[in-house]
């Protein structure tokens, strides 16, 4: 043993560009507090307060879900989940296909889809539901086409993304063997992101049953529709009964939901 | 090349079944043949509505109100901001509550029942919680902000758990080896596992949060919602149309300014978290 003290190995330093990043995000996160007007004190405070919402919460009212209107209107919020999700979904496959390099070769039009895709991502569900309200009247019609162009965004963009990530071997056999490119995506890439596919469907059908519930405030049909008529007429205690019974059938759906897409992959 | 081929015709193995996809696809298909019969709607008006939209098209971008675009833009930074704060502050509740959800922290029975109220957090839109706040906060962008807050403890919380629990302990070892305290553990031996992948699910949250903020201004939450909604009422097609375009080149910009901080984030990492991932990490269920 020499008598040389112990040499610990220099400390890495954190790179300029965590530091650059933490530091900008702190920033962004003091400007941005201050452009919402936030304050611990405003926020304990305003919390504290009671009011006819929170009351309504305390003293709820069960058994809305099962009057005649209510159970009519959430008929009406799961099939306009189902033809929208199902719409969506069959449209989505060939433009998601379309929008990647293995099933369209051609850049031009391959960057325009996708410019395409990225403005039906920034449109938000409700705001779908209001252009179609607008368009073509309040009822359910509004409320199918924006969960059809709310889940072609979430699906066609999932799906794209699992083709660039897919296993290149089978496409060269099927070019090998003198498959046309439509036979190529049949039998090499379909069946690679089907099961993937068919997850973010469910997945989607999901998302939508719980955007339904919320489409109705906008004049979109189904139990929004309800929801927005007791906060009309401030009858909170109805309107959370109405609220908790739809979303404990939303997380009863995602359950059973989950557990075929856990089959599926 | 055909001189390969034989005359003995070629045998294909058979293609296997698979019963439970066949059930699965049937009772889809049915689901959807007695939706598209029996929901109330007049299919007609399907074809109505591509000239409805085309005349609504017309009505918003044929005089575009150009000198709104300022105010707009004030209001869709309020909805960034508002998405912003409300995404941190879920990461300051969910950061401990996701404790409470691990399984290798605590026992089975609170994990379990802190993941049902992730789920159940996860399942309620911001509108809906919207609803409940701005009799709180008034018509401010607080009521919005809170609305996002508690929209995304679920998910978040539900991300941090499944880091906590699919830690390496080979780091922390290595630590403890060299003698590390309690904090320096932390510091050296958990942070650096985790820190990217938070980073990168946070700021993909905030990339959905801001979808949430722009439109909860139509319950009166605050940011550019609130203009949606009123010029609706007032029938100001243009303004609505100037929004919507400000909606959607705002969202995009934040989008590829996030999106390029979380490929720079996760670079060089064996584990890439691709959207796809963290998609189905968000709805991974009620494990």
């Amino acid at each position: 043993m020499s008598d040389s003290p112990l040499r610990l190995p220099p400390k890495p330093k954190p790179s300029p560009w965590t530091v650059g990043l933490s530091l900008g995000m702190v920033v962004f996160t003091v400007v941005c507090a201050r452009t919402v007007g936030f304050s611990f004190s405003g926020l304990v405070e305003d919390l504290g307060r009671t009011n006819p919402v929170a009351q309504g919460l305390v003293d709820i009212s069960w058994g809305e879900m099962f009057s005649e209107r209510s159970r009519r209107a959430f008929l009406e919020t799961l099939q306009m989940a189902v033809i929208g999700t199902t719409a969506g979904a069959v449209v989505s496959l060939p433009i998601a296909l379309w929008s990647t390099e293995v099933g369209n070769p051609y850049l031009i039009p391959r960057v325009l889809l996708r410019s395409f895709n990225n403005v039906v991502r920034a449109i938000p569900d409700l705001l779908w539901a209001g252009l179609f309200v607008l368009g073509v009247g309040i009822g359910a019609l509004p409320g199918v086409l924006a969960l059809f162009f709310f889940s072609m965004a979430v699906i066609v963009k999932l799906t794209a993304d699992t083709l660039d990530g897919i296993d290149m071997g089978p496409i060269e056999a099927a070019k090998a063997s003198g498959a046309s490119h439509t036979q190529m995506l049949r039998t090499a890439v379909v069946p690679q992101i089907l099961p993937a596919y068919s997850s973010y469907v469910l997945y989607d059908f999901e998302l939508n049953l719980r955007a339904s519930a919320v489409l109705g405030l906008v004049g979109a049909g189904g139990i929004g529709q309800r929801i927005d008529f007791f906060r009309g007429r401030g009858d909170w205690s109805k309107l959370w009964g109405l609220v908790l019974m739809f979303f404990l059938v939303v997380v009863v759906v995602e359950w059973l939901s989950v557990k075929i897409r856990r089959r599926l992959v | 090349m055909s001189s390969i081929s034989t005359g003995a015709p070629v045998q294909l193995p058979s293609k296997p079944r698979d019963t439970f996809k066949l059930v699965v696809t049937t009772a889809f298909v049915v689901l959807f043949g007695w939706s598209a019969i029996s929901v109330d709607l007049k299919w007609s008006r399907l074809l109505d509505a591509p000239a409805d939209m085309y005349r609504l098209f017309k009505a918003m971008y044929s005089d575009i109100p150009w000198e709104e675009l300022d105010r707009l833009a004030g209001l869709m930074w309020d909805s960034i901001a508002m998405a912003w704060v409300g995404t941190i502050m879920a990461a300051i509740f969910a950061v401990p509550l996701s404790f409470l959800a691990a399984e290798n922290l605590v026992g089975r029975p609170i994990a379990w029942v802190t993941r049902q109220v992730f789920n159940v957090l996860r399942a309620v839109p911001e509108v809906i919680l919207a609803l409940l706040f701005v009799p709180m906060f008034g018509l401010t962008p607080m009521a919005g902000v809170l609305a996002i807050a508690v929209g995304s403890i679920g998910s978040l919380g539900k991300l941090f758990y499944e880091i906590i629990e699919n830690i390496d302990s080979g780091p922390i070892e290595a630590t403890d080896a060299v003698g590390a305290g309690r904090l320096q553990r932390l510091r050296w031996g958990v942070i650096p596992q985790v820190a990217p992948e938070l980073t990168s699910f946070l700021l993909y949250r905030f990339e959905i949060n801001i979808r949430a903020s722009s439109v909860l201004g139509i319950v009166g939450a605050g940011g550019i919602g609130g203009v949606l909604a009123d010029t609706v009422r007032f029938k100001e097609y243009g303004v609505a149309g100037l929004a919507l375009i400000v909606v959607i080149v705002g969202t995009i910009i934040v989008d590829t300014i996030s999106g390029a901080i979380r490929r720079r984030i996760v670079a060089g990492r064996t584990i890439d978290i691709g959207e796809a991932q963290m998609y189905a990490v968000d709805t991974g269920g009620l494990s």
